[in-house]
């Protein structure tokens, strides 16, 4: 049992002396010279971003230790920078029993792959070195690009209103870019970049950093109604960024009602019939469907289409409608009003015709005949009486 | 002066040229319109029409302000010369309507007894010329004068109208003008038949002017009173049917139109109001949807075409009427 103890004893001591020899770091921190130290020694951050860590030096030993720093280790392409107290250091001295903080400054590259860097920081004093290892996890793939897109890109409204959209431009490179800003919009768009309220044809971004961007869209006034898909581009150099915006346009009903030749008046005979070409004119940007006709004559008056009702009319083009107007036999001669309406469910229009009412010259050539009647009674008593 | 005026008047009736080629009948219309122009009976007429026609030209003008802006959208400014009145007097056509029987009958009254008491008429009836062209004569000397006298008034309303407006006539204003001018002769016709008819019927002049009168004052004064009186007694007591009402208007109305001066009044007043469109009554029916506005000349003419006829009739029948009494009539030599 007593030489059991001793054996246990003896492979402790064993490891102990082992331990020594491997892991002489350990020894040094616990000889109590200089010591590096950090809260985080690993952290996660995105792609371009500022890293600025703070890291203090500890001296535990009874004497100033001069310490020179030293990054042992860094990723490729990353720019580190140590500072303290404004200035870039490579030395720092450390009062006895006391500690110092300095910074380490780098940049997450914009291009960077997504995993593990590993950053060793040295410090090296009298007799002593002391080693920090640092862990920067990257969590996003890293991009070195302009990027250009829309909160909203999507806008309804009808063919005579404007679109306003807004857009963020970011500048993902490492350098202050001058973007022209353009627009592929077919014809009869217009479309204005607007920056704080200007029109701008270009814009200038400054590295890493986002500029709003305010584009207005007005469709042509005589665009049919659909989806329309405005690409806006944004080019600087070899880096371009592009969004499609989409234009919804919902058609406008208009309609014109009138006459080939303008006219808005004419004559007929009281109890006659008479024809009067009509004209529609769609001069909205949909289709009119089932557009119907009706009238406000005159009590005794017929007035009726032909035909009655128009089943569709395309945008731009017109149609013709015969109307035919008799007036009442009864009616006075002048002018007396006919109110023609066209309708569809969406929209209306009417015109009103100033009709004159002519009486027969009939009775006229009974008046004539009546006269002709006297006047040959007369020529009778010319001829009976008169030359005898 | 006077005597100046009627040599610068006959001039205007005398034919120019050698006395021989002139047929006998345009003598004798010569020689009886030279009569008339020479006589102090025209030249009294003449005065009392110039005066009537500066009287209606003064009211007219006074008034034609507020006429002209009481209706801007049609504005037959010019024919407002002989419509408008500012009620101190009659206007133009009023006085015509009631004046103008005056001259007819004045112009005819004595056109045959005058020469049958003379004893001219006999030696007249001895030349060798028809018997119908002494009546015929006499009637187209007396019509020539009324048309020049109503041709002089109706220049002098239009040229004074000119002068104090400063406005033109457009066109249709001056055929409307014509025609009114042209009814106003055949209106004034009527009479002119129905004096010489008298003349012929009554012996003695002084009869003849006071039937004439009395005709004119009947038309003028009592036939408007007759028909208020048949009017009250045969009036439908109850309105049942309204087509009942329009037709019995429309009989009131033609009894009113017996009356020649109602015939007058109504075809010159259409004519020179142009936006009158009907004299019978309209139904609410035939008022929807019309829109008040002038009518053209040949539809102002059309409304008033019955009229017109029956004023163009009635000058004939009376001249026919005239006739036979004098063809039939014997006459005897007095000397």
């Amino acid at each position: 049992m007593p030489q059991r103890w001793q054996k246990t004893a003896f492979f402790f001591m064993l490891l102990c002396l082992i331990g020594g020899i491997l892991f002489p770091v350990v020894p040094a921190l616990a000889s109590g010279k200089v010591m590096l130290f950090t809260e985080y020694p690993g952290i996660a951050v995105t792609p371009g971003e500022s890293i600025n860590y703070s890291i203090r030096l500890i001296n535990s030993s009874n004497s100033i230790q001069h310490v020179a720093l030293q990054i042992a280790e860094q990723p490729e392409g990353w720019e580190t920078n140590l500072t303290a107290g404004g200035w870039s250091i490579n030395q720092l001295s450390v009062r006895p029993q006391s500690e110092e903080s300095f910074n380490l400054q780098t940049e997450v590259p914009l291009q960077v792959e997504k995993g593990s860097y590993h950053f060793v920081l040295r410090a090296s004093g009298s007799g002593s070195t002391s080693t920090l290892p640092i862990t920067i996890d990257v969590t996003q793939q890293g991009t070195f690009k302009t990027e250009l897109e829309s909160d909203q890109p999507n806008m309804q409204g009808n063919a005579d209103s404007a679109f306003n959209y807004d857009l963020t431009l970011k500048n993902r490179t490492a350098d202050e870019q001058l973007y022209a800003l353009s627009a592929a919009a077919p014809r009869g768009w217009n479309v204005d970049f607007l920056v704080s309220g200007q029109k701008v044809t270009s814009v200038k971004v400054e590295a890493n950093t986002a500029q709003k961007i305010s584009v207005t869209i007005a469709p042509p006034s005589e665009i049919e109604a659909g989806n329309y898909l405005i690409p806006v581009k944004a080019q600087a150099g070899s880096f371009s960024a592009e969004t499609e915006l989409e234009v919804n346009i919902t058609g406008t009903y208009r309609m014109e009602l009138g006459t080939p030749t303008g006219r808005l008046s004419t004559e007929l005979n009281a109890g006659r019939e008479k024809m009067i070409e009509l004209q529609i004119n769609n001069t909205g940007s949909s289709e009119l469907e089932k557009i119907k006709l009706s009238n406000t004559a005159p009590v005794d008056w017929e007035v009726r289409f032909e035909p009655g009702t128009i089943d569709s009319l395309l945008p731009a083009e017109s149609a013709t409608v015969n109307v035919y107007i008799k007036s009442s036999g009864k009616a006075i001669s002048g002018d007396y009003v006919v109110g023609i309406k066209a309708q569809t469910a969406e929209v209306a229009d009417n015109a009103d015709f100033r009709v004159t009412v002519k009486t027969s010259a009939l009775w006229g050539w009974v008046g004539i005949l009546l006269i002709a009647l006297v006047a040959a009674g007369i020529y009778y008593l010319f001829r009976k009486f008169g030359r005898q | 002066m006077v005597v100046v005026l009627r040599e610068k008047i006959g001039n205007l009736f005398r034919r120019q040229g050698p006395p021989e080629t002139q047929h006998p009948f345009w003598a004798m219309v010569q020689k009886e319109a030279m009569d008339h122009i020479n006589s102090w009976r025209f030249m009294i007429l003449l005065g009392l029409m110039l005066l009537i026609t500066v009287a209606s030209l003064s009211t007219a003008i006074s008034s034609l302000q507020g006429a002209i802006a009481e209706d801007t959208a049609t504005s037959f400014v010019f024919l407002k010369l002989f419509t408008a009145t500012d009620g101190s007097l009659p206007p133009f056509i009023t006085f015509i309507s009631l004046l103008g029987p005056i001259i007819g009958i004045a112009l005819g009254f004595d056109a045959i007894n005058s020469e049958r008491s003379r004893g001219t008429l006999s030696r007249l009836l001895a030349q060798p010329i028809p018997r119908d062209y002494i009546i015929n004569a006499k009637f187209v000397a007396a019509l020539l004068i009324i048309a020049f006298m109503m041709m002089i008034l109706g220049l002098l309303m239009v040229g004074s109208g000119i002068l104090t407006t400063g406005i033109p006539p457009t066109p249709e204003e001056v055929w409307r003008v014509f025609f009114f001018l042209l009814i106003s002769i055949v209106y004034i016709g009527v009479w002119l038949n129905l004096a010489i008819m008298f003349s012929i019927k009554f012996k003695q002049a002084a009869t003849s002017a006071l039937s004439g009168l009395a005709v004119w004052l009947f038309f003028s004064l009592f036939f408007t009173m007759i028909i208020n009186i048949i009017v009250e007694s045969t009036a439908p007591a109850q309105v049942t049917d309204i087509n009942e009402l329009i037709s019995y208007q429309g009989f009131v109305q033609n009894l009113l139109r017996i009356s020649p001066s109602q015939l007058f009044s109504e075809a010159t007043t259409t004519l020179l109001v142009p936006t009158i469109r009907t004299l019978g009554p309209i139904t609410m029916e035939q008022a929807s949807y019309a829109i008040a506005g002038p009518l053209p000349l040949g539809q102002s003419l059309l409304l008033v075409w019955p009229q017109l006829i029956c004023l163009v009739a009635a000058a004939f029948i009376i001249f026919g009427i005239s006739y036979v009494l004098f063809m039939k009539q014997e006459v005897r030599s007095r000397s």
